[in-house]
């Protein structure tokens, strides 16, 4: 089958390979060569070699904004799965209307981006209005704090369904198994169910780390790098 | 567990996860009540207060926003590269993930290799080079834009797809192939309908990556003709640091009406698509 | 099967849609390729969003009068420099776009065609308004001067018991405020507006009051720009921020919780006296349900330092046109004769004076109807000297946000230590920030 479906090579990874190459690889690499040069347009780069790399190492809100993303991504991601981890084994319990629950908690994943961050600028600015407490662009762990918990209610509903579908998947003979051998539910949890929804577990580390690393659209509009670039992540700095 | 041997199935879950419930919705319903809100009385400390005699505004929010800015015809637009860039995303990619599964020589691990690397480059990297590229083309309208999603969406759906793939077996696709099937048609009728459930979860992921990106269109479509309804909602804000807030409101809402809509009414599809999507990535 | 089918077909009509639609597109780039050989055409990457639409009937009147397609695209807030860098690298590239000043113009001259020669260089009314290149040349025409100062409520003023006459420096202005503020319980609204710290209004004062104590610098050492700022006048700068931000309408430390809608808003409502800002915002306070004319006006912000009686309001400009020198010949020609037909003819500089609210330096301006604006005339031709506009000379974004730090951490806790972290993002940052961007 393998060399029959060789030929049609074409057909199925043509279409694909070009785009792919047209919306990604090509501009990577006048991206990359970009970066060694000095420019304010692409038509009138000029090569500096390795300056722009000094530079930005030598710029301070560079690594502050590296240091920010690292922080940024641990915490977002351990939260993210910590959480939708605890939700999804709370929710394939028999609870009444944990489809209802899970419809809500699917929701946030539905809004995206600019919007997200504006309504979430709104939300916070007023809380931290009424407590007292200087605004989003003043606010560094007010910032922070405020992007994870944006990312955390825009990814525990998604990464929640994935984890329902790998808890789902563990065989209920086994949990028995364990349960009659004495286990008590911790220990059903850490050393039964957890191994089996290892691929699960690494699927959504994949998906947040990703996520959190090149996260642009809720930054700008949450706090548009402020203040003094203290929330401005990577991403915002290249 | 121990709650349901007390005779009481779940209902403490129950309650906790209702007002958990109720919390996560409530951005969205503060939206809501905010966009009938006179525009004076939207501000940082009363945006938690629900309108009033004096500061309920009724639809004009709303009918500024679409009169205004010409939000119908970028609500089209939004639409169409949604439609047209999902639907080209995940029949594209899913066969080209059967192809590099099925096929084991070094250009299907490059092409891998390359999707996994794509997914974790942020797209500030090539924003500036992709407008040019898109512009040289001419993929800059909002009717060929896809291929530009196609090719940056590419690195994940294929990655998915791929990794769904491995576990599905080989047996049925050799079976169809020596009944006389030649691979398109294997594809069609029997490596794609295994595929649905995947479908629709890397659908989801795509559409509201599409729907909700600002930042792509902006660099690559001809900014002269069309705008997309997230760049619209940028131009709320004024030079001055004003923000037209009553009509920004009207027109989040209005964004994530139609995929609140999609979702509730095709609900059980998705969530079903995504469970099952995800058990085997 | 039937699915498939559906696919396939859905799939067909998306690339006849593509095909199709491409089609129509090179046919339509085709025509305008045809057309611009004979005329040229112009594309504007307009900076201020409130005025796109106006902008858009202005060109569309234009089009129709000359026959020269005009584009005029207007950038999303805070995305300037982003949108221009990447419509620059397109084939059709903005024709027109604009710079905030020398700074700004550091970027961009390799892009400037030398406006020197060109009719509506003569039309400027002073040769002020010109923005020069390191060469000499002229690379960008200021289109649109504005003022700031201080926006009074009439009204709330005389029922406090004073009128606008008797503001004539920072000590009658601080008497005043003061004594308000003793009586607000009484009187029901404070002196001044929140001076909120928030992105959308912290540039009232990082940038704007920060202009004054520059401004005053640069006069008493005879400089139009400089690499390292000394302060000279920190402490007026002080002295009226205190007095912003000590009778306000909440207290100074909830002042970073508020924006600069919360600030309007109070205004509007009659909760405050005075309110910092410029005459941009007279169509946002003037109106129906809104104030009249008569309610309203701006004077000087004093700051307690030069000639106060003769102080004006602060006019200048940060609003360049530059043409892209890169575009093809006719195109410059078509942007050109553009340019000078919206300062000139009567359409375009009465849509300019009344659609777009804009004061223009050229010699044809029509009165523009906005109050603040009449109130600079009157004060120019009263003989009181305009406060320039300093900030296009500020260093950089980052050491405006880095004052705007600073000043909230003031604000929260006035101390002479919190102070001295003014003083360092002012002085030792102007320094560090030029040296770092002029290496």
């Amino acid at each position: 089958m393998e060399k029959a479906l060789q030929r049609w090579f074409p057909v199925f990874v043509l279409p694909t390979l070009a785009a792919f190459i047209i919306g990604f690889i090509w501009p990577f690499c006048q991206g990359l060569y970009l970066s060694f040069c000095r420019f304010t347009t692409i038509n009138n780069a000029s090569w500096v070699g390795i300056d722009n790399y000094i530079n930005s190492f030598s710029d301070a809100s560079f690594g502050d904004s590296f240091w920010f993303t690292v922080a940024f991504a641990v915490v977002s991601t351990v939260l993210i799965n910590v959480l939708a981890f605890a939700v999804a084994l709370a929710l394939t319990r028999s609870i009444r209307g944990t489809n209802v629950f899970r419809t809500v908690f699917f929701m946030p994943n539905l809004i995206g981006g600019i919007v997200l961050g504006y309504i979430w600028q709104i939300l916070i600015n007023c809380l931290l209005s009424i407590v007292g407490q200087p605004l989003l662009n003043l606010n560094t762990p007010a910032g922070y704090w405020g992007m994870i918990i944006l990312m955390c209610w825009q990814q525990v509903g998604y990464m929640m369904i994935i984890y329902v579908a790998g808890l789902q998947n563990v065989p209920p003979e086994l949990v028995e198994a364990a349960q009659i051998d004495g286990a008590t539910s911790w220990q059903t949890l850490l050393w039964v169910k957890l191994p089996m929804v290892m691929p699960s577990i690494t699927i959504c580390l994949f998906l947040t780390i990703t996520n959190s690393f090149k996260l642009f659209d809720q930054n700008l509009s949450l706090t548009g790098g402020e203040p003094a670039h203290a929330t401005e992540m990577l991403a915002l700095n290249i | 567990m121990n709650r349901s041997k007390n005779g009481i199935p779940g209902l403490g879950w129950t309650v906790f996860f209702s007002i958990l419930s109720a919390l996560y919705m409530y951005p969205i319903v503060m939206i809501l009540l905010n966009s009938f809100k006179v525009e004076t009385a939207i501000s940082t400390s009363t945006a938690f207060q629900m309108p009033t005699g004096d500061s309920f505004a009724g639809f004009s929010n709303y009918i500024d926003a679409i009169a205004s800015k010409g939000f119908l015809q970028s609500m089209c637009y939004s639409l169409l590269i949604t439609i047209t860039s999902v639907a080209l995303i995940l029949l594209c990619c899913s066969m080209c993930a059967w192809y590099i599964t099925r096929v084991n020589n070094l250009l299907s691990k490059a092409v891998y290799l390359l999707c996994a690397f794509s997914m974790v480059v942020p797209f500030q990297m090539v924003m500036f080079t992709l407008s040019q590229t898109a512009d040289r083309l001419k993929l800059n309208t909002p009717w060929n834009i896809c291929v530009i999603y196609l090719g940056f969406g590419a690195g994940l759906a294929v990655f998915l797809f791929s990794g769904f793939m491995k576990s599905i077996p080989i047996e049925i696709e050799e079976a169809a192939m020596i009944d006389g099937c030649n691979p398109l048609q294997t594809y069609f009728k029997v490596v794609f309908p295994i595929l649905k459930p995947t479908m629709i979860s890397v659908g989801v992921l795509e559409t509201m990556w599409v729907w909700n990106d600002y930042l792509l269109p902006t660099l690559v479509l001809d900014i002269k003709k069309y705008r997309t309804v997230p760049m619209l909602i940028q131009y709320f804000r004024g030079s001055y640091g004003r923000v037209e807030m009553g009509p920004m409101m009207a027109c989040i809402v209005l964004t994530i009406l139609p995929v609140i809509v999609i979702y509730l009414v095709g609900q059980k599809h998705i969530i079903k698509g995504v469970l099952a999507g995800a058990v085997k990535g | 099967m039937k699915k498939v089918l559906a696919l396939l077909l859905a799939m067909l009509l998306c690339l006849g849609l593509l095909a199709g639609c491409g089609g129509q597109d090179d046919g339509g780039d085709a025509g305008d390729g045809d057309g611009g050989e004979a005329t040229g055409s112009v594309y504007y990457l307009n900076f201020k969003p409130e005025q796109d639409e106006a902008w858009q009937a202005l060109a569309a009147a234009y089009t129709e009068e000359s026959g020269v397609p005009v584009t005029v695209v207007t950038a999303a807030s805070g995305n300037y420099e982003t949108t221009l860098m990447a419509e620059m690298g397109k084939s059709e590239a903005p024709t027109l776009f604009q710079v905030n000043g020398p700074v700004g113009l550091k970027n961009w001259q390799d892009y400037c065609y030398d406006l020197s020669g060109s009719d509506i260089y003569g039309q400027l009314t002073s040769e002020s308004f010109g923005l020069k290149g390191d060469d000499g040349s002229v690379a960008g025409i200021a289109y649109v001067v504005e003022s700031y100062g201080l926006i009074v409520n009439k009204t709330l003023l005389s029922a406090a018991g004073y009128t606008v006459d008797d503001i004539k420096s920072f000590a009658d202005l601080k008497r005043i405020a003061e004594d308000i503020t003793v009586r607000s319980g009484e009187l029901g609204f404070a002196a001044f507006s929140s001076a909120g710290m928030d992105g959308s209004s912290d540039w009232r004062f990082k940038t704007h009051l920060a202009n004054l104590p520059i401004y005053f610098e640069y006069q008493t050492d005879g400089i139009g720009s400089t690499e390292a700022i000394k302060g000279t006048y920190l402490d007026n700068y002080r002295a009226i921020w205190d007095l912003y931000i000590n009778n306000s309408t909440c207290a100074p430390a909830e002042l970073s919780a508020k924006t600069g809608d919360d600030s309007r808003n109070e205004f509007l409502a009659g909760k405050a006296v005075f309110f910092q800002n410029g005459s941009w915002e007279y169509n946002n306070l003037v109106g129906e349900d809104k104030f009249s004319d008569e309610d309203l006006a701006m004077i000087p912000i004093y700051i307690g330092v030069g000639d106060e009686a003769n102080q004006g309001l602060c006019t200048g400009t940060e609003n360049y046109w530059c043409v892209n020198k890169e575009a093809p010949e006719e195109n410059i020609k078509a942007t050109l004769d553009f340019m000078n037909w919206c300062v000139t003819s009567e359409k375009g500089t009465s849509a300019m004076a009344n659609d777009m609210g804009f004061v223009i330096p050229f010699k044809n301006a029509v009165e523009s109807p906005n109050l603040f604006v009449k109130q600079d005339n009157e004060m120019t031709i009263a003989g009181k000297i305009p406060v320039s506009w300093n900030f296009p000379t500020m260093p950089s974004e980052e050491w405006k946000n880095v004052l705007g730090s600073a000043l909230t951490v003031y604000a929260a806790d006035q101390s002479d230590e919190t102070w001295a972290g003014v003083q360092e993002a002012f002085v030792a940052n102007w320094a560090a920030e030029y040296q770092l961007l002029n290496q």
